[in-house]
């Protein structure tokens, strides 16, 4: 368990953090410059926050209040910086056994030699740094930061500099390594896609704050703001008014007009957000009759864009207000050929109530 | 066609201004090594006990002032790249300004400040330690003129150390210091002695704080370059062999110190 409750200042910036992480997986998400890596840096001691306090599993490394401040050399963690700083004038062997001047030379062998063969890299021991690949370089860097067997393991953006076709292996073996060396992991990353493969929890940092955390889908599901929604990639937030609710359904008076959804309590305020994901939307067949009573809407399709796998309508909602929000819906290539989407422009849409998030701020 | 001439005529411009400098700096280091070898009978000259003896001293006092200079400057040196502190800036020019001094002002300070009634000389002097004149003091007025070029290129090369590799290099539990032999010395090694050449040649050559403030005593003090203004009176071929020892020596300094260079560039 890992307890970071933190405040500190760098330059301009402010930084406020309380984190929490458990035996598993957490991945701190933002944009750069949420304050990611200053955070990473406060739990492995090469910051000094200005208060606050720091545990790793129980042991107090860094406290404001009692004069705690364990330098980072004895705060017995692997810590993964970004692009890896390997060191360039050691070969791959020593940058590996860096970290074990404390071990016998003959174990100090056998320990190196083990943990390249876990990274597969046991054929470029003799190599330097400048000589391997991006991929290479990386499970050069996690060898030598977990040859010492630390409890702790913090990591920097480690996908930046692999390729595509690598980072789907990496990302499943990191998640076999933590469970096999009992390992709490950090890693920060500014992709959403990979925080959602990789992570077992989920911490959304916006402008050295931490919006969010808890486990990945129920944050995905259920943004705690506008802000965390928005860069969580929903990319449709509407503003509304509650107006009745009944049973586990809400209603809320809304530019599109009315729209249920599905909440296990009426909100503390009426003044809501409602969250919806563009892969939610549901569009359907003009030739049948619908058969929801709720959330259909006739729409306009004003704009589109494919990006591979799937299209984005971007749709103007016929009967809104003026001046109401547009809805982004995405489909997936299949059903865009099937409903054949470019023969027209006018479709019926359905968003179930279930994927209607409400936030009440 | 007209384009091609004038850039073939600029071309000439600069190859004719080249020429002109090179010659300017060639032509009498040439001439100098042949008139001792042709006019003079320089291999006799290096038997000489007034050449051998100089070198000898030039030699022991030099690496005397480098390693000093080594020692006491490698921590500055890091200190000024890593950290700032009040006053760091007159501290920086400070240890910058024996480099555009000139070595005979230098040379006067040191006598003042060592001299007998000096502010560090009088206690010296009282506890029965004599500075000035000695051959201590040819050690200090090379120290004094020389440091500034160890200093600066032992910043640069650490100034040149990726800052991450030191923090990782704390993760991975080692200490300070261990970090620094391991991690910061060897990448900055190729500027440490490059550094260090710069300042052993400086030191090599040093006549103006010398002369003002050790003297100029056969045996004691005197080093190559204050052989040479002795010799030139007495024995010119003497004092072109010393000359030509000096060139050979800074010219295969300065080589190294390319070569290093280059090095450090390609390591880094």
């Amino acid at each position: 368990m890992i307890r970071a409750d933190i405040r500190t200042t760098v330059g301009s910036f402010d930084l406020a953090v309380d984190l929490a992480v458990d035996r598993e997986i957490t991945v701190l998400y933002g944009h750069s410059g949420a304050g990611k890596t200053l955070t990473l840096e406060a739990i492995a001691g090469l910051l000094t926050p200005r208060q606050g306090r720091i545990t790793l599993h129980d042991r107090v490394v860094f406290d404001s209040s009692a004069g705690v401040n364990v330098p980072p050399q004895r705060r017995d963690l692997g810590y993964l910086v970004q692009s890896y700083a390997l060191f360039p004038h050691l070969t791959v062997a020593q940058n590996i056994a860096y970290g074990l001047g404390h071990v016998r030379r003959s174990e100090r062998r056998e320990r190196v030699e083990s943990f390249a063969r876990m990274f597969g890299v046991d054929d470029l021991l003799r190599r330097r740094p400048a000589r391997i690949s991006g991929g290479q370089a990386q499970r050069v860097a996690l060898a030598r930061a977990l040859v010492r067997e630390p409890r702790v393991l913090l990591l920097d953006e480690p996908f930046a500099a692999v390729d595509s076709s690598n980072r789907r292996t990496m990302r499943r073996k990191l998640r076999q390594l933590a469970q096999r060396l009992d390992l709490s992991v950090v890693m920060v990353t500014h992709d959403l896609t990979e925080a959602y493969n990789v992570g077992d929890r989920l911490a959304v940092i916006d402008r050295g704050r931490v919006l969010q955390a808890g486990p990945r889908d129920e944050v995905f599901r259920r943004p705690a703001t506008a802000r965390a929604a928005e860069l969580l990639g929903v990319q449709n937030i509407l503003p509304g008014r509650v107006v009745g609710s009944d049973g586990d359904r809400v209603r809320v008076a809304t530019g599109l007009g009315m729209v249920a959804a599905r909440a296990e309590s009426r909100p503390a305020t009426d003044h809501v957000r409602l969250a919806v994901r563009a892969e939610q939307i549901i569009l359907e067949r003009p030739d049948r009759p619908s058969t929801h009573r709720e959330n259909r809407f006739q729409v306009t399709i004003i704009d589109e864009a494919a990006f591979g796998f799937s299209h984005t309508l971007v749709v103007r909602v016929d009967d809104a207000a003026s001046g109401a929000p547009t809805l982004e819906i995405d489909v997936p290539a299949h059903p865009y050929q099937v409903l054949n989407v470019p023969a027209r422009r006018d479709w019926r849409i359905h968003i179930p109530p279930e994927a209607v998030h409400v936030i009440g701020e | 066609m007209r384009r091609a001439q004038s850039l073939t005529w600029n071309r000439l411009a600069l190859a004719a201004s080249a020429a002109i400098l090179v010659a300017f700096i060639g032509i009498p280091v040439g001439a100098l090594i042949a008139r001792g070898f042709i006019e003079g009978d320089v291999l006799a000259a290096f038997r000489s006990p007034v050449a051998t003896t100089a070198l000898w001293l030039s030699l022991a006092t030099s690496a005397i002032a480098v390693a000093v200079a080594v020692v006491l400057g490698t921590p500055a040196a890091y200190l000024l790249a890593r950290h700032a502190f009040p006053g760091r800036s007159i501290v920086d020019t400070l240890i910058d300004l024996p480099v555009v001094l000139p070595p005979v002002v230098g040379g006067l300070a040191l006598l003042v400040a060592f001299g007998r009634h000096g502010v560090i000389g009088g206690p010296l002097d009282a506890a029965g330690v004599d500075v000035a004149f000695t051959t201590g003091a040819v050690v200090l007025a090379q120290l004094f003129v020389a440091v500034p070029f160890y200093i600066r290129a032992a910043r640069a090369g650490f100034e040149g150390v990726d800052r991450r590799l030191e923090a990782v290099s704390a993760t991975l539990g080692a200490s300070g210091w261990r970090t620094f032999r391991r991690v910061t010395v060897p990448l900055a090694l190729p500027s440490l002695i490059g550094g260090a050449v710069m300042c052993w040649a400086r030191a090599l050559g040093e006549f103006g704080a010398t002369i003002m403030f050790a003297g100029n005593v056969f045996g004691r003090t005197q080093t190559m370059p204050l052989a040479i203004l002795e010799a030139i009176e007495t024995d010119v071929d003497a004092a072109l062999a010393i000359a030509i020892v000096l060139i050979v020596l800074a010219f295969a300094g300065l080589l190294v110190f390319k070569a290093l260079a280059r090095l450090g560039g390609r390591v880094l």
